[in-house]
């Protein structure tokens, strides 16, 4: 478990961080909070012939407001937005999405752009990213660029980043009014992968009906799974019990047509097909709940 | 006569802790030795095939690289077995070689070793060791490996079986004939074993000058090692020097010889410069001994008032590729603890080895009497709900009676296996102590409560039978000094179980003695001759005894030099004076020495006791409560003793719910890491209530029994048993584990859907 031989240079900027991406080649990979790469490394499944290492970079280490949506940076670390308290309403399932990441050493280190460029199926930020509509800002020394997260996330570990590129933003646009969302995942037990997570955003009118539905699921195909049927079923409906229940089977069956595409699933230990579709219908139903709840 | 407060009995704190709190311990990994170098094993990445060929010029083209060394440069020797009652005819043409010789059989047998400058050059050149396999089929379970046609692992065995030890104790037929009620399981423990946080670690260096080997990081059976490695490497047991140093974590498996405790020392005296080896992660996941994989077809023979009349246990244990030092313990174990506690009438045990094309499997904490507790006390539980018995009742209802003390099945008696005798012992009051003491009232009362809340809830039970205080015997050295210390030598080994603490306390009392005034010593193989090790919860029975005696004869000798008799005499600040007045310098004593025997194990009882919840929508188990209690003789040091049994738990209670060594098809091992292969946390854990019992035994003058693998024990089949219990009928029966959340969806899929998919955890 020791890696093979490679380049490391720190930057102390974006700019830098930049030219150093674009001279050391297609092999190059950015080392953020490492909390992904440094393992694969040591076990020799990542093999880059240089690090970059944006660790220390310190422009990019925000959570602002944005004319009512929300831009995060990409050296947020996961226990910063765990903590943030201003996440809630229509954020609320970042906060909670971080505060599942890991164990607590992980989520000191760990970034979420780190996280969103990794791409690992089970992670937990690309659900949340799709639910909320983000998008992310990939810049090259030259130029710069956004990329829907419906486009971002390509198959497991594998985005539309170019070599030259580094994630620098994600930004989630303004909500409609009254959204909320909520995050459910489970893991066997804390701090590791899930074996299913659920991302739904609900926003509910005046007589609360649902007038715009986003339900994304992690850990059941290649990457974030939105489950459309149980969004469409949703919309234009109150939140009653039935209408819940119709919509987790209908994300379950999502999840399955998901799975039966994926190569990833089946590779958390304990996690067949069928015991995910099941957590999915879990999970969903779960979110549904505590978003009435607090209607 | 002195009067002094006896420290057995007192939890003294525990020696040692400082410096394993504040970072100052020393593991193998933090020595380093003038000129050391470092090597890497290249593994077999398949399971299964010939070794077509073996280049290893790039490797050895490689800047930095020092030697690549494969099966040809090694002399032909095997991995000996350490316990002659492990050793059969069958094992010495199935032991494995340090490096593999012409076959591989399982991924991770290690192929060759590369020696470097540094530890990261030797792992760049072991992957340009071009190892080319030619495939051969694999059997990658049991039951491939028992079917007809299988693929042959080793030309001795044409059936890939080891040997198969038979245990018989009066008429089964009979009984079973007269039976109201049989029930029959099959019931399955799977593959898991020993993580520690530590994993191995060597450093070997050789002295041409002296021709001495020393290897620091040996631990467990020091001596043994020492003994096989002077024969293997051709240097005489004398001329090879083990040192332990502090180890992060045992349970069984590491200070076992390994091929790598032959690889490491071999290139050190083939470079003539110290070598290092530290065992990385996903190596400790294929290198290390594997453990637990068994299946046991159960049948139980009973009247329809619930007594037990006779068993039949068939069992399959898992021994891997190779007979590794341990020899047939994997079969062996099992079939001494099938019987239990309990009264029977006869019964019928065959426990059968099974070759497989997966890691060697070895002992692990507890070792055969966990599965075989797994497998009768399931079956006991789907016999007490085939009586509409409280499984409580049954099990008070055959319990030897502590009058039947000692107890002995006439089985008769056979080579190779140790006589199952329980010498003492009042099992049905430990039972009773454990049914009160932990609440069994209570807890089934919060088991229905819960129910009524729309949870699934349930209570499980344990009882069991301990092997411990596994001879053939222990030495020990007491000397004193004359500034007024004493120093007690033994080869027991320290792994963390706080031994150096409890000997020490020992020896204080036979000496009268203040405790601070006394040191033990068994970190090298030089300080005493012979020594067997800490395994099978030995050390403080059989070094103890042995230090009550060394401290005996001490005395004796010292009462030769100021009179009087041994009793009358008294050691006071470095001189030793007698009952008339003389005086004599304590230092000027010989060592006074003691051996204690111990030609038969022992058997001690305990039993666990567990609450669970299981989230019916995500197959989620929570241990509310986790009880366990041991009859440990006598407690030399309560507090030591209460760690040692919940440590044990909790590491039973990972086994049974998460930890899982995982293979595919083609024996590609898919736990090779923490993200695959699952350790509990504090987070998983309830708080573990322990309950120590002590019923002396007469066997030895200190009365002990074993303690320090006893929380396991009964633990894994009490969490199934609670488990089973809160799944109820409707689901499918517990028979194999671990209980992961999808394991239990499994066995609740098809049943009434519950209503608890809205109560949140």
């Amino acid at each position: 478990m020791k890696p093979p031989p490679f380049a490391y240079a720190r930057a102390a900027g974006v700019p830098e961080a930049l030219a150093l991406l674009r001279d050391a080649g297609e092999d190059a990979k950015i080392l953020a909070g490492g909390q992904s790469l440094v393992p694969l490394m040591a076990y020799r499944l990542a093999r880059p012939s240089h690090l970059v290492d944006i660790g220390r970079i310190t422009t990019h280490r925000y959570v602002r407001g944005d004319g009512g949506g929300l831009r995060v940076g990409a050296l947020v670390r996961h226990l910063e937005l765990e903590r943030a308290t201003g996440l809630t309403g229509p954020w609320q399932a970042l906060r909670e999405a971080a505060g599942r990441i890991g164990h607590h050493p992980v989520r000191v280190r760990g970034t979420c752009g780190g996280s969103l460029a990794h791409a690992d199926p089970s992670a937990e930020l690309p659900v949340v990213a799709a639910a909320l509509d983000a998008s992310v800002t990939l810049q090259s020394a030259d130029g710069t660029r956004t990329v829907p997260a419906a486009d971002f996330f390509l198959a497991p570990f594998i985005t539309a980043l170019e070599p030259d590129e580094m994630l620098v933003e994600v930004a989630f646009p303004a909500p409609p009014p009254g959204l909320r969302s909520v995050f459910e995942e489970f893991q066997v037990h804390s701090g590791d992968f899930a074996l299913a997570s659920a991302a739904v955003a609900v926003a509910l009118d005046g007589d609360g009906v649902a007038t715009h539905v986003r339900v994304a699921l992690g850990s059941v195909g290649p990457v974030p799974v939105r489950a459309r049927e149980a969004e469409e079923a949703l919309t234009g409906g109150r939140l009653t019990e039935r209408a819940a229940a119709e919509a987790a089977r209908l994300a379950a069956s999502a999840a399955g047509a998901a799975a039966g595409s994926s190569a990833a699933s089946g590779e958390v230990p304990g996690g067949g097909a069928d015991f995910r579709r099941e957590l999915v219908r879990t999970l969903v139903t779960r979110a549904l709940d505590r978003l009435k709840e607090k209607s | 006569m002195n009067h002094r407060t006896p420290s057995v009995g007192t939890s003294t704190p525990r020696r040692g802790v400082d410096d394993l709190l504040t970072g100052r311990a020393r593991y193998a990994a933090d020595l380093d030795r003038p000129g050391q170098v470092h090597v890497r094993v290249v593994r077999s990445p398949l399971a299964h095939g010939r070794i077509a060929a073996l280049d290893t010029a790039e490797a050895l083209a490689l800047p930095g690289v020092l030697a690549v060394y494969t099966a040809d440069d090694l002399p032909d020797v095997r991995i000996p077995v350490r316990l002659p009652f492990a050793e059969t005819a069958e094992t010495p043409p199935l032991l494995q070689p340090p490096l593999a010789r012409g076959t591989v059989r399982y991924v991770g047998e290690p192929v060759a070793l590369v020696v470097a400058e540094d530890p990261y050059t030797a792992e760049d050149a072991a992957e340009l060791v071009d190892v080319d396999i030619d495939d051969l089929d694999v059997a990658a379970t049991m039951a491939a490996a028992t079917a007809e046609g299988a693929p042959r692992l080793h030309e001795s065995s044409p059936d890939n079986t080891v040997s198969t030890v038979s245990l018989r104790h009066g008429d089964v037929e009979a009984a079973f004939s007269r039976a109201d009620v049989v029930v029959r399981e099959r019931l399955t423990m799977h593959r898991h074993t020993a993580v520690p946080m530590e994993t191995r670690g060597l450093l070997a260096e050789y002295e041409p000058a002296t021709g001495l080997l020393t290897l620091w990081g040996g631990a467990k059976v020091k001596h043994f090692t020492r003994q096989a490695l002077g024969a293997m490497l051709g240097l005489g047991p004398e001329r090879v020097r083990v040192v332990e140093v502090h180890v992060g974590g045992g349970f069984g498996v590491r200070g076992e010889p390994y091929p790598e405790d032959f690889l490491v020392p071999f290139a050190a005296m083939r470079l003539g410069r110290p070598v290092k080896w530290t065992e990385d992660r996903a190596e400790h996941f294929v290198a290390t001994n594997h453990a637990r994989e068994q299946e046991h077809e159960w049948e139980i023979a009973a009247t329809s008032d619930g007594r037990l009349l006779a068993f039949r246990d068939r069992a399959w244990c898992d021994q891997g590729a190779y007979v590794r030092s341990q020899g047939i313990l994997p079969g062996l174990l099992p079939a001494l603890h099938a019987a239990g506690p309990y009264r029977w009438e006869a019964f019928a045990v065959d426990s059968t080895g099974v070759l497989t094309n997966r890691t060697p499997t070895g002992t692990y904490r507890g070792p055969g009497m966990t599965e075989a507790t797994f497998a009768r006390e399931r079956a006991l539980d789907l016999l007490a709900a085939e009586l509409g018995l409280d499984p409580a009742e049954l099990r008070r209802r055959n319990l030897i009676p502590a009058a039947a003390m000692p107890f002995a099945f006439d089985a008769p008696e056979q080579p190779h296996v140790p006589p199952v005798r329980y010498e003492s012992g009042d099992f049905p009051a430990s039972f009773e102590t454990l049914l009160d003491a932990a609440g069994y009232e209570a807890l089934t009362r919060e088991r229905q409560r819960l129910r009524r809340s729309g949870r699934l809830a349930g209570v499980g039970l344990a009882p069991y039978v301990e092997i411990g205080a596994v001879g053939p015997f222990e030495e020990a050295f007491v000397e004193a000094a004359d500034d007024g210390t004493f120093t007690v030598r033994t080869g027991v080994s320290s792994l963390g179980q706080g031994v150096e603490t409890v000997l020490a306390q020992i020896a204080a009392d036979a000496l009268s003695v203040p405790f601070e005034d006394v040191t033990v010593d068994f970190s090298d193989t030089t300080a005493v001759p012979m020594g067997f090790g800490a395994f099978a919860s030995r050390s403080t029975l059989l070094a103890g005894n042995a230090i009550a005696l060394a401290a005996r004869d001490l005395l004796a000798k010292a009462a030769a030099e100021v009179g009087g008799d041994p009793g009358e005499v008294r050691f006071d600040r470095g001189t030793v004076r007698g009952p008339g007045g003389a005086t004599a310098p304590a230092g000027r004593l010989p060592a006074g020495h003691g051996r204690f025997d111990k030609p038969h194990p022992g058997f001690s009882f305990g039993a666990a006791l567990s609450l669970v919840t299981v989230d019916a929508a995500t197959g989620a188990v929570r241990v509310l409560r986790h009880a366990v209690l041991h009859d440990v003789g006598r407690a030399v040091n309560p507090e030591l003793v209460r760690g040692q049994l919940a440590g044990a738990a909790s590491q039973g209670i990972g086994g049974a719910l998460l930890e899982e060594l995982v293979y595919d098809e083609q024996g590609q091992p898919l736990s090779t890491s923490f993200g695959d292969y699952l350790m509990p946390t504090a987070a998983d854990l309830p708080e573990i209530d322990v309950f120590v019992v002590e019923y002396p035994t007469p066997t030895n003058p200190l009365g002990l029994k074993g303690a320090g693998e006893s929380g396991m024990v009964g633990t894994p089949a009490a969490v199934a048993n609670a488990v089973a219990d809160a799944l109820g009928a409707a689901a499918r029966p517990v028979t194999r584990l671990p209980l992961t959340p999808g394991n239990v969806r499994e066995l609740l899929r098809g049943t009434p859907s519950p209503q608890a998919t809205t109560v949140h955890p």
